[in-house]
This record gives structure tokens, sequence and C-alpha cells, in this order.
């Protein structure tokens, strides 16, 4: 057993090459690394436990996931690296890992290895290698493997590669505590992995380029001649710009183009396709040594349902037909759980209140603890629910490898709004709940199809939407209640097109992203997976979003209650100043009444708050609202104020979600405003042009 | 003969000739296992949207626009 004693730590701030001088202190520093969906995430939840510290890289958006545990009394503190296939300046991913094991100089690199795939993993081995990273390689998914007909022998591996290998599964604890024990003897003693063998050619010239670099460069014990070589001889932008810091540099830089246009004109390829083919020739003459395969072949148990979820006609329905159950699943179980949230907060708002009254207390503060800081945290919890069922379900969805399948056939529909299939997740998750919707853009790779996605998710009308649209068709429309709530969840749709459209023309024109993914084999995702997954990112949600929601409702309580004496929401509240103040602006869309303009300011707080607001601005309860709202709205403008509030600025959470994910205050505010504007204009276009029309 | 990617039929196997792009798709391409020289299987191109390919002992999913660029040789 592995003594839990988890801390969290906090990240420190990094830059890149700076060599972090460590304190003295006998912490063994482990890294994991790997490709993604090779059971990397697994093996961590193992080593940790549930406890783990979740934040971003600095001044990243990419997750850094670490932990610290005791082990023989010896404290280890375990960083998960990003998932990579490689170790060049593609990704941001790359860039963090390497730059991680540079600058940080981790005692130990734990590599975990598919075996089922074991060719195409050990290419990122062989890279590790060259960053003289002390390694150790931990085979997973050895029994997949073999009965798939691979079978591997570890011992020799580690004899070719001169590193210590060990097969595991990574959800057996006693694997992994195994695996803990080799990496606290490698701790102590440096590792002396084998040479790769790029052949003769090349070997000869990254010596040269070595040698140049030696005495021409004064470079830092950190950095590393040989790797600095071999990606100077890549041409690595990164390596370069760090080069260029250096004296000497111009002549060592055209030194090294003449040697890789040589090399070029030899193997007549580029200096990418000479090294992939000279590090996967190492690697094949490895396996071929190690590995003995006898491939079976009856068609795999993946590949029979690939060929029935990537089908062109049934793919399609069969992954509307799961989304339907995800959202149908969700949205039932949470129900109750909603319910007892939102009765626990009653309950709890009339027992303080009761109390508060006994002992004569103030009326503001009555109402500021009734409504504002009770009501506060159950607005914040109320979204809970819900939003950790969406969070499980797309952890299901990730961990079973049923994500990719989607970005696949959901592509050429994304492409023609400049997104992959990898957005169509995040945007359809949006008609559940905007929050978890935003943050499943994780799984994004190019920053802009983040961005983009992000920010045309908030037209996906959330369920938090509905309730508006009900009351008012219902009021205005009663024979054509489902239609007219249709066309709006289809105004949302193409609002979110037509916006992509254009981002992709202004925006972010120019940057493509090319797709190429790896769709993973099918795996049966673990319970404990499922909930650290759905934990984590539930906890991060109430952590980040949940102060700026408390905070906002606080400050709307306090605008709608002072000055004091006021009634709540009243005409003479700030609110209602407010209210009047910017009424006019709505008048051409058809709804320019203070009360109106009230609802939509608090609606900023929720959508379903809007209804709640009309309720208490018109002194009615949710029965006698209908008719009440049947004298100030017209059919027309009824239609245009559900179309702004489809629009118009996402809730709190949401854009609270937003400055979360994309770590700037820039885009969030972009939002705010571009929402507004969207829904002012199309409520403005809906309104003039059904009167032009003849509509009233 | 040699054609794009993007014009072989499901299940044929094609060896990689030429990879026409940036060097930074060619290297994510390289990290797959993509690269001059590589035996790879089309396990499914419909004519439209992306195209699925095994290679190694993986499957990899590729944009037809990407599918375009990379220029394969029939292996009989």
């Amino acid at each position: 057993m592995i003594p839990m004693d988890l801390k969290i730590k906090s990240s420190n701030n990094q830059r890149f090459f700076v060599s972090q001088k460590s304190s003295v202190s006998k912490t063994i520093k482990i890294a994991l690394a790997g490709n993604p969906n090779v059971g990397k995430s697994t093996l961590f939840n193992t080593l940790t436990g549930t406890r783990q510290h979740v934040g971003n890289w600095p001044g990243k958006t990419i997750e850094k996931k670490h932990g610290c545990l005791k082990y023989k009394n010896k404290s280890i503190d375990i960083v998960d690296l990003p998932g990579t296939y490689s170790l060049t300046a593609y990704s941001e991913e790359e860039i963090i890992t390497r730059n991680f094991i540079i600058e940080e100089k981790p005692d130990v690199i734990i590599h975990i290895v598919d075996a089922a795939n074991i060719e195409r993993n050990l290419y990122l081995a062989v890279q590790l290698i060259e960053l003289r990273a002390n390694l150790i390689l931990a085979l997973n998914f050895t029994a997949y493997a073999e009965k798939k007909g691979i079978k591997i022998h570890e011992k020799k591996i580690s004899r070719l590669l001169g590193v210590p290998v060990v097969k595991i599964e990574a959800n057996s604890k006693k694997d992994v505590d195994e695996l803990l024990g080799l990496a606290v003897a490698a701790s102590k003693k440096c590792t002396e992995p084998k040479k790769i063998r790029y052949g003769k050619e090349i070997q000869h010239h990254v010596s040269e380029i070595e040698n140049l670099i030696i005495n021409q460069i004064k470079l830092p014990s950190h950095l590393d001649s040989k790797w600095m070589a071999i990606k100077l001889l890549e041409h690595d932008d990164e390596v370069i710009g760090v080069l260029k810091s250096f004296k000497n540099s111009c002549q060592v830089l055209e030194e090294i183009a003449k040697v890789r246009r040589h090399l070029e004109a030899i193997y007549r390829e580029d200096i990418d396709t000479i090294f992939a083919e000279a590090r996967y020739a190492h690697i094949e003459g490895l396996v071929r040594e190690s590995v003995t395969t006898d491939l079976q072949k009856n068609i795999s148990l993946s590949d029979k349902i690939d060929s029935i979820v990537t089908h062109q006609i049934i793919g399609v329905p069969f992954f509307f037909l799961i989304m339907w159950l995800i959202f149908q699943v969700s949205f039932t179980l949470s129900q109750p759980l909603t319910w007892l949230i939102d009765h626990f907060f009653v309950f709890l708002r009339d027992k303080i209140i009761l109390y508060l009254t006994s002992v004569s207390a103030p009326n503001w503060t009555i109402s500021f603890i009734g409504d504002a800081v009770i009501g506060g945290v159950g607005s914040v919890l109320l979204f809970i629910p819900n939003i950790f069922m969406l969070f499980l379900a797309i952890a299901l969805l990730e961990d079973t490898g049923y994500l990719a399948r989607v970005a696949f056939i959901m592509d050429r529909l994304m492409h023609k709004i400049g997104l992959h299939g990898k957005s169509f997740i995040p945007l359809l998750l949006g008609f559940g709940c905007n929050v978890p919707a935003i943050m499943a853009t994780r799984s994004l790779d190019s920053k802009k199809d983040r961005l983009l996605t992000i920010l045309i998710n908030p037209f996906m009308s959330c369920s938090a939407r509905l309730p508006v649209y009900v009351l008012f068709a219902s009021a205005f429309f009663p024979k054509d209640q489902g239609a007219v709530i249709f066309i709006i969840y289809l105004i949302g749709i193409a609002a979110a097109i037509a916006s992509g459209l254009i981002f992709n023309r202004t925006l972010f024109k120019g940057l493509s992203s090319p797709l190429v993914m790896e769709l993973p084999p099918y795996r049966i995702p673990t319970i404990t997976g499922l909930v650290i997954h759905m934990w984590e990112r539930g906890v991060s949600f109430i952590q980040k979003a949940g102060t700026v929601i408390f905070l906002l409702v606080v400050s709307t309580w306090l605008l709608g209650n002072l000055p004091f004496g006021v009634d709540y929401a009243s005409q003479e509240s700030l609110i209602g100043r407010a209210g009047m103040f910017i009424a006019p602006f709505f008048k051409p869309l058809g709804f320019g009444t203070w009360q109106a303009s009230v609802a939509l300011i608090q609606g900023f707080i929720a959508k379903e708050v809007i209804i709640g607001t009309f309720g208490a601005v018109y002194g009615v309860g949710s029965e006698g609202l209908a008719s009440v709202l049947q004298n100030v709205f017209t059919p027309l403008s009824a239609f245009s104020f559900m179309v702004f509030v489809l629009l118009y600025v996402p809730c709190i959470a949401t854009v609270a979600v937003i400055k979360k994910e994309t770590n700037s205050w820039k885009w969030p505010l972009f939002t705010v405003l571009y929402t507004t504007l969207i829904a002012w204009l199309a409520s403005l276009i809906v309104y003039q042009g059904g009167l032009l029309l003849g509509f009233i | 003969m040699i054609v794009p990617l993007s014009n072989v039929k499901n299940g044929q196997r094609v060896r990689i000739k030429c990879i026409d792009c940036g060097f930074g798709l060619k290297r994510r391409l390289c990290s797959l296992g993509l690269y001059d020289g590589t035996m790879v299987e089309v396990v499914k191109n419909d004519s439209r949207g992306p195209v699925l390919l095994k290679v190694l002992n993986s499957k990899v999913v590729i944009g037809r626009g990407q599918a375009m660029k990379i220029l394969v040789e029939e292996v009989r």
C-alpha cells in the first residue's frame, strides 16, 4: 500500500528554458509522460488517489495536475505532464512537456506506453532519451496486447534502450506500487540510456554541430549540447530562438543551415522526414528483437463497433440517440437533487428569517441574509446537480473513446463554419448548460478552435432559458407554442453559425488548423476515473464560478434595495432607476418598459430569474403573470423579447467560466458586448420588420 | 500509380510517397507514424468528410484537406 499523505502545492512560475534551482530538499520529483489515451490519468489516479491538485500551467489554459505522496518515508511529488506524441514545438502541450523536463529537471520520468501500439509510443521515448531524461518505461495494457497477439519481452527492450522497463496495469495498486519502488530506486542513480542510432551520416553531422556549439557558444549547464544540435538541425523555432540569445549564434546557425541543406540533398527528403525515418528505423530494429507479433486475423470488437458508429448513414442518428439519452438521464437524475437543494434553501431561509425576526433584527439585515446570502449561495448550488451529471456524461463519452468518433462523423458538417468535428459536443452540450459546454472545449487542440467554440456557445439556448420561452409562448401563442419555441432555438443556431462564419473571416482569419487525430481503441472506463473526472471539473466550477456568481447576486440585491427603504426592485431602487435609464434603448425593440429592463438586468444572474423578477415588479405570483404580461406585451413584442432573451448576455456563470477558460478578461467582456449587440440587432429586425409586415 | 490519399478506396493498403504540407503539420504526422515510405490502410473514405486510416497499430483520422496533400502509391 502507498501511504497517502497528500498535500496541495501551488505551482511556481516558469519561464522558457530557465533552470529552476530547486531548494535543497529530499522530495523526489517524478513526472508522468506519454501519448494521449494510454492510461496516463488512470496511473496518476492510482498513484495519488482521489485528492490531487488541478490547476493550469502558468499562463496556459492547459490543465496541470500534481499530487504529493509518501512512499517508504520518502515524500514524492508527482506531476502529470500533458499527453503528447512528440517533443517538437508543434503544440503547446509539447512545449510544456519539454520545457518542464529541461527547466525543472524531474528526478525520474515515467513514460507510460500502450503495449498494443508500442512502435508509435516509443517515438516519444526516443525523444525523451534525446532530452537526457532519467526514464522508466511502464508498459500498460499488456494483457490486452497479448490477447491481440503482441508479446513483449520487456527485459530485452530494457537492455536495448538502457532504461528500466516494467509491465503494469495502470489501475492495479500492486503494479503501481512496484513501479513507484522502481522510480525511487532510479532517482538515486541516473540510468545511462543506449545511444539512439540515427545512421552514420546523420550521426556524423549531429556530432559536428555539437562540437561547433561546444566550441562557439557558452551554453548554460542545464542545456544539453547534443539535444540542442538535433533540434537546431531539425529547425526547431523555439531552440533557434534560444540560441540566438547567445554570442556567435549567427555563424553557428549558418553552419547548421548548410549541414541541413547537405542532408536534405543526400536523402532527397526534408529534414523532418529524415529524422522521423531515422528514429522510427531505430525503433523498428528494437521492436523486431523484443516484440513477437502474431496478429489475430479476426476483426476486433473495436472495429465492429466502429463499423456501426462511424457508418455513413447509421452513425449520425446513433449519435443523436446517445445524446438524447444523456440529456434525458442526466436531467431526470438531477431533478430530484435540484428540488432537494431548492427546498433545503427555502427551508433554511424561512428558519433563519424566523429566528432573525424573533430577535427583532432590522429588516434590511433579514432581507440581506435571506435573499442575498442564502439566495446567492442557493443559486450557485442549484446549478450543481445538472452540471455534475453533464460532466459525468462527458467523462463517460471521453473515457470510452466515443467522443473521438463523434468528432469524426460530425467533421464534415462543422467544417462549413470553420470548425472541426471535435467542437460539436461542446456546442450540443450548450443546449443543456453553457457552463459544462464551455469547459468541455478543453478537448480541442488548437486555441482558435477553442475560442471560436467558446464564443458561439452562448447562442445555444440553454435549459434555463426555456421557462421564459414557455411563459411567453403560452401567453401569446397558445396555439403554436411548440413551433414558436422551436423557431427560437433555430434562431440561436443560426446566430451561432453566422457568428462562426464572421469570426472565421475576421478575428481568426487565416488561422486554419488541420484535423489530425487518433481514434483511441474503445475501453471500459473505470468508475473511479469517471468520478474523479467529474469531481475535479465540478469542484473547479464551484470554486471559480461560484465566487463570481455569489458576488454578483449580492450586488444585484444591493442595487435592488438601495437607497434604504425602497421596495425590492421597485421603480425607486437603483436597479429600477437603471431600468428606467436603459428602457429607451429597448423601445425600438418593442419592450421599452422599465419593468422589462429590470427583468433583463436580473436575467444576467441566471435566465430563469427573469420570470421571478417580472412577478416581483408587477407584484403578482406565477399564476397571474401571464395575464399581466398580455397587457404590456403584444405578440410581436413578446416574440422580440424572447429573441432578445435567447441571444443577449449569457448568465454570470457562463461569463465567469469564459474568463476562467480563456485566462483573460478580454473574451468574457467581448462576449458580453457582442451578444448584447447581436441580440439588439436581431430583436430590432424582428420587431421593426414585423411592424412593416403588418404584425402587431 | 500515385494518387492523393483522399482518392483511395476503403480497405486499400498504400505506401506514402510524398507529403506536401507545412512543417508544423508534417511533424504532427510524423509523430503519428505518417511519413514518406510508411504503409497505411484506408479504413474509411466516404468521398466526403475526413479519412480514417490505420497506421502502425492505431487508427488516425485526417481531414479531407490534409488527405489531399498526401500522395500515395497503391500496394498490391
